[in-house]
């Protein structure tokens, strides 16, 4: 079964051209990282997966089903995002990983305290990171904070996005071999540097488009 | 106890008041002579023309010319605060409109029909003044509380983004934006509630001992007045927001930023 499709995605943004004619699938399990220069609308994207951006043409599928307003809230709640620079709101840490569990569409998945403990600590975060208000974290804090709050969601489709910038290389390392240890989650993740953060599986170089009056 | 007449000679003499400000202004240079003195004839003007109106529909005493008198206030309020918080009229002047009109009349019909137990729940005497009274507090707090809303979710949209990315429903990943734009539209009702009589004595009180009630009778009004505007507050915020829900955001769950007429900050 495919997880997510792109069938001949155009991506535009202030009259400029991202990304055009880009197709892509992914199957369960499988993983992709996205590389390519700034603004090639990597970030756009995956903001497109999620619903929060509408590409200006193609198709997004996931789980088969046609990415629409309809679509989009059940979908959601199969996909998990850390995004680039992650805000978590308000609160702790702990807070910031736990609210989502409180949304009712995730109520089945139970508190996960054990697991949010294990998860801590498996990447290095003390007790007290937990503890601490979530605007007082440092950037690479925050970025591990969002991948646990992502990951007790277990969902089956995970997006990152620069999910490694502000780690340190032994933290970077951990993270990645966790997330390669998940073998039921496909993962897209977009990275500038691809083997700074290897998580298996193909590695898809954006283009530099061409804008249809020839310049780049 | 009789309201003593103010003539329009006496009138005339208490505009002499103005001149303290004014010759302050003219010795300093602070350049507010044109802007006092224009606001001066405005208030003379409007309040002629309000005087004037007032006592026909008082006179006349019609429930359908009061609630057109309210129709009325309510669109200059819903008017401004779609200016003062700079929402786009076309997707939020109608929404907005209701949320004032059922603001300001469920409060104002439970005072005057159940608190007062009046015969006539829109009798203009009551209707007209409690109802501005809580329509301009609805006011206030509306512009605050709506463009506290409407700006943080502009502002800080990632974690907005990120709760809808976790599962959460539009209510879910609202609520901490509606928690902000309550508590910055209601803490100021709530003071003034807590410190009632300590600073000042409140208007709608000294109206009612002007008109030569007795104190207690005009403090048992206040009391009624804080409630009605406290409660109409809320349900004006409340319903404008979740009204907004369809007419400010998008199908995606994502805000419309064409709800905002203004693209800056």
């Amino acid at each position: 079964m495919q997880i997510l499709e792109l069938h001949h995605i155009r991506l535009t943004a202030r009259g400029r051209v991202l990304l055009d004619g880009f197709s892509l699938t992914l199957e369960r399990g499988a993983r992709c990282t996205l590389t390519g220069p700034s603004g090639s609308g990597k970030s756009t994207l995956l903001r497109c997966i999620l619903g929060f951006t509408e590409p200006a043409a193609g198709e997004i599928r996931i789980f088969g089903a046609p990415l629409s307003p309809r679509t989009v809230w059940p979908l959601r709640r199969k996909m998990a995002w850390v995004p680039q620079e992650p805000e978590l709101g308000n609160g702790t840490a702990l807070e910031a990983i736990i609210r989502p569990l409180r949304y009712r569409a995730n109520r089945g998945l139970g508190a996960r305290g054990r697991r949010i403990r294990e998860l801590a600590a498996h990447f290095g975060l003390p007790e007290d990171v937990l503890g601490t208000p979530v605007t007082k974290l440092s950037g690479g804090e925050k970025q591990r904070v969002a991948l646990i709050a992502a990951l007790v969601l277990d969902r089956p489709l995970l997006l990152l996005d620069e999910a490694s910038s502000a780690l340190d290389p032994d933290s970077r390392a951990v993270v990645a071999a966790h997330l390669r240890s998940l073998e039921k989650t496909a993962i897209v993740s977009v990275a500038h540097d691809p083997d700074r953060f290897p998580l298996g599986g193909r590695v898809v170089e954006l283009p530099v488009t061409r804008q249809p009056d020839g310049t780049r | 106890m009789e309201l003593a007449e103010i003539s329009p000679s006496r009138l005339a003499a208490a505009y002499l008041m103005a001149l303290v400000p004014l010759a302050i202004f003219l010795w300093y240079g602070v350049g507010l002579v044109r802007r006092t003195v224009i606001a001066l004839v405005r208030m003379a003007v409007q309040l002629l023309f309000v005087g004037l109106y007032l006592s026909v529909v008082f006179e006349l005493n019609r429930a359908w010319l009061t609630l057109a008198w309210l129709g009325a206030m309510i669109l200059v309020a819903d008017l401004s605060v779609l200016r003062g918080s700079g929402l786009n009229w076309r997707r939020m002047g109608a929404p907005l409109f209701l949320a004032l009109a059922a603001g300001t009349l469920a409060p104002l019909l439970y005072f005057t029909g159940i608190v007062l137990s009046l015969p006539a729940v829109l009798k203009p005497q009551y209707a007209i003044p409690l109802g501005g009274m809580v329509l301009g507090n609805c006011l206030r707090a509306d512009i605050i509380g709506l463009s506290r809303f409407f700006h943080a979710l502009r502002d800080q949209e990632k974690p907005f983004l990120l709760a809808l990315s976790q599962g959460a429903s539009l209510g879910e990943a609202l609520r901490p934006y509606l928690q902000t734009a309550f508590r910055a539209a209601l803490e100021p009702t709530i003071a003034t509630i807590a410190t009632i009589g300590l600073v000042s004595l409140p208007g709608m009180m000294t109206g009612v001992i002007l008109a030569g009630a007795d104190p207690l009778s005009a403090i048992e009004y206040q009391m009624v007045i804080m409630l009605a505007i406290l409660s109409g507050t809320a349900l004006t915020l409340w319903l404008a927001l979740w009204l907004a829900r369809r007419a400010a955001f998008t199908p995606w769950g994502t805000l419309d930023e064409r709800v905002l007429t203004e693209t800056g900050a």
